[in-house]
């Protein structure tokens, strides 16, 4: 039983990252109808610019990740402005468009911050908790406190404010959105930036837990893909049920069958798919296709 | 008109792979070595230093005068640790007209890439040490460093029948490294009638280790063995201690890397049990002198991986002098004649292209790797 608990302690941390990297999926889609394939590498760049402000330059760590949030923003504009002229015209270059910048942004990675890549100190120092011989690592409950905040505050912006509302108009009906007086473009563009913004935030808790190199983002962006599926791709809390629900897979997995674990996981997440197509919230907002 | 000249002239410059008996390096021109590496992806640490390494020693070759005044050029090819990638690497070495190759430091690409290099009758040394290498049985694949057997042998022998350790846990990975420390370890073991309390196989792209390190917690073994590449191996000690999983850790090479003490954090890695044939850059004249020449080229510390690569390197390039510039059998041939008193121990080069077959205990305390007497 004790194992048990401890895997499922195990999958949770883990979760709540792959959680976080499927709400910028999720975000960018529901606004879009967008996969944005990049947003893995967008991941990475977060960790590791969180990183350089946190070791080099010596921030704050959380200070050092609400930067790379911002540094990623600016990103997710420049990606967004790039691909805008195709929005409505080529939905498939845009695609492309999106692993291209991938693969750019793994190869500017590998430049300015070396292939070795590097060990992030934890933030937080304190021993682990230990409640009847279960381990509960203290920054693994920072790391799901701030899934569920950001979580919070994304209902809480597509739902009460104007600008989500008018994101959310976008997603429905971008011509009836135009025609009320909303300009698709920028609501594309907040977006991109905010999803980028979660990525950095996702890459940046991550670092203490792994380890920050250029290929963070592979293995990460596609536990957080099919998380985003399997939540019900394009629905917010659907993205957090569904990373947590594949850390806590992977790790149960690991455990169980060990060095077929990959496999195992994902031959589950198909028949989930198989038996429940559009995920366990079964929304599809959009489909500009 | 010039298109087809181009293609004609390209043909004949490529060659059929196997068809070349002895050379690929005739001519008064550079010749050429390929290094293939993990550049980028996990594994590139590795394939930086190994790159170091076996730059450094050719830039001395050269510097020494070559082969009768040719010298040797080094082209790079980034494996990204990944076997498939490898193989298509070493169509273009087999194709590319060079002499040699330095790599790979993983196992498993080194594998994938041997039987084209083999057809190719291209001699190359790998810094991997998965026995499984020796087995595919090429004459032209060699070692610059021992294999998992004489790690895990020495390991064993330290742990059980000189400290006397009794129960042992293993994790180890399911790559082509993990898989032959596994065995090596396991037959290590069996030899000293030991059966380890758990024998937990993980994937290397594992993040979490909680489910096996709680099994593993709770037969309070003595000793955890951690058959894994540096990011994975650091991964897994700093989420066993942080579990509470109090045993020592031990290991092969990887968990002398400052990449496996940076990711398990100094504190976690503190009296990890290490078998390597590289202690320490100050254990011998040579070492001092290469750790010297590191510095001053790249200004930083030298390690074990780029020893391991500039021995390598050093006995391909003596070789290539012996045979007058001259690949293939020949260059195979007066490889396996060499013996080379390198930084990481006398080579002597047996049927199975193994050159080395000794290590050495060391311990990690406060961060640095230091002999165990």
């Amino acid at each position: 039983m004790q194992v048990h608990i401890q895997t499922l302690i195990g999958g949770l941390s883990l979760g709540a990252i792959y959680a976080l990297v499927a709400l910028g999926f999720s975000l960018v889609y529901r606004t879009m109808g967008l996969v944005n394939f990049a947003h893995g590498q967008v991941v990475m760049i977060g960790a590791f610019t969180a990183s350089t402000f946190y070791m080099t330059t010596r921030l704050p760590f959380w200070l050092a990740i609400v930067t790379a949030c911002l540094v990623t923003g600016l990103l997710g504009l420049v990606i967004e402005r790039v691909l805008r002229p195709l929005e409505g015209r080529d939905f498939d270059l845009m695609l492309i468009g999106t692993i291209g910048f991938g693969v750019m942004l793994e190869a500017l990675a590998v430049i300015i911050w070396g292939a070795t890549g590097r060990a992030v100190p934890s933030p937080i120092t304190t021993q682990p908790l230990d409640i009847g011989g279960i381990r509960i690592r203290t920054y693994s409950l920072v790391v799901l406190a701030v899934a569920a905040a950001a979580t919070i505050a994304l209902v809480l912006f597509l739902q009460r404010t104007r600008l989500g509302a008018a994101m959310q108009a976008v997603a429905m009906d971008p011509e009836a959105a135009t025609a009320v007086g909303i300009h698709v473009g920028r609501s594309n563009a907040i977006a991109f930036a905010i999803g980028a913004g979660l990525a950095a935030l996702a890459g940046g808790l991550a670092g203490p837990l792994l380890y920050v190199n250029a290929t963070l983002g592979g293995t990460i962006g596609i536990k957080g893909f099919a998380a985003a599926i399997l939540g019900g791709f394009g629905n917010v809390q659907g993205a957090i049920l569904g990373g947590l629900g594949i850390g806590i897979l992977d790790a149960f997995a690991a455990g169980q069958f060990e060095g077929y674990s990959e496999l195992v996981v994902f031959v589950v997440f198909a028949v989930l798919i198989m038996i429940v197509p559009t995920g366990i919230f079964g929304e599809r907002t959009v489909n500009r296709a | 008109m010039a298109v087809p000249v181009l293609v004609v002239l390209a043909l004949a410059a490529c060659g059929k792979p196997g068809a070349d008996e002895g050379t690929t390096s005739s001519g008064d021109g550079p010749i050429r070595f390929a290094i293939a590496d993990a550049q980028s992806g996990q594994l590139s640490s590795l394939g930086a230093w190994e790159l170091k390494g076996a730059k450094l020693a050719v830039e001395e070759f050269n510097a020494a005068g070559g082969v009768d005044g040719r010298t040797v050029e080094l082209t790079v090819f980034d494996t990204q640790g990944d076997p498939t990638t490898g193989t298509s690497i070493a169509q273009k070495v087999s194709s590319g007209g060079f002499t040699a190759m330095l790599g790979t430091a993983e196992s498993a690409v080194t594998q994938a890439m041997n039987p084209i290099l083999r057809q190719a009758r291209i001699p190359s040394i790998t810094s991997g040490q998965s026995p499984a290498i020796a087995a595919l049985g090429s004459p032209f694949q060699f070692y610059n460093g021992p294999t998992s057997v004489t790690y895990d042998e020495t390991l064993a022998e330290h742990l059980v029948d000189d400290q006397g350790f009794k129960t042992f846990a293993m994790v180890t990975n399911n790559g082509g490294y993990g898989a032959g420390e596994h065995d090596a370890f396991l037959a290590a073991l069996k030899d000293r009638g030991i059966t380890p309390t758990d024998d937990k196989v993980v994937t290397v792209d594992q993040k979490d280790f909680s489910s096996i390190l709680t099994s593993i917690r709770s037969k309070k073994p003595d000793v955890l063995f951690i058959g894994a590449e540096e990011v994975e191996a650091g991964l897994i000690a700093k989420q066993a201690r942080e579990l509470g999983v109090e045993s020592v850790f031990a290991g092969a090479a990887p968990l002398a890397t400052p990449v496996y003490i940076e990711t398990a954090g100094e504190k976690n890695a503190e009296g990890t049990i290490v078998s390597t044939p590289y202690l320490s850059n100050e254990e011998t004249d040579a070492s001092k002198a290469f750790a010297e020449a590191y510095q001053k080229a790249y200004g930083e510390e030298a390690e074990m991986h780029g020893a391991k690569a500039y021995d390598g390197a050093q006995i391909f390039l003596a070789a290539l002098k012996s045979t007058g510039g001259e690949g293939g059998q020949k260059l195979a041939d007066a490889i396996r004649a060499t013996q080379h008193q390198g930084l990481l121990g006398d080579f002597t080069y047996d049927e199975q292209g193994v050159g080395i077959h000794q290590t050495k205990i060391g311990e990690i305390t406060a961060g640095q790797l230091t002999a165990v007497s």
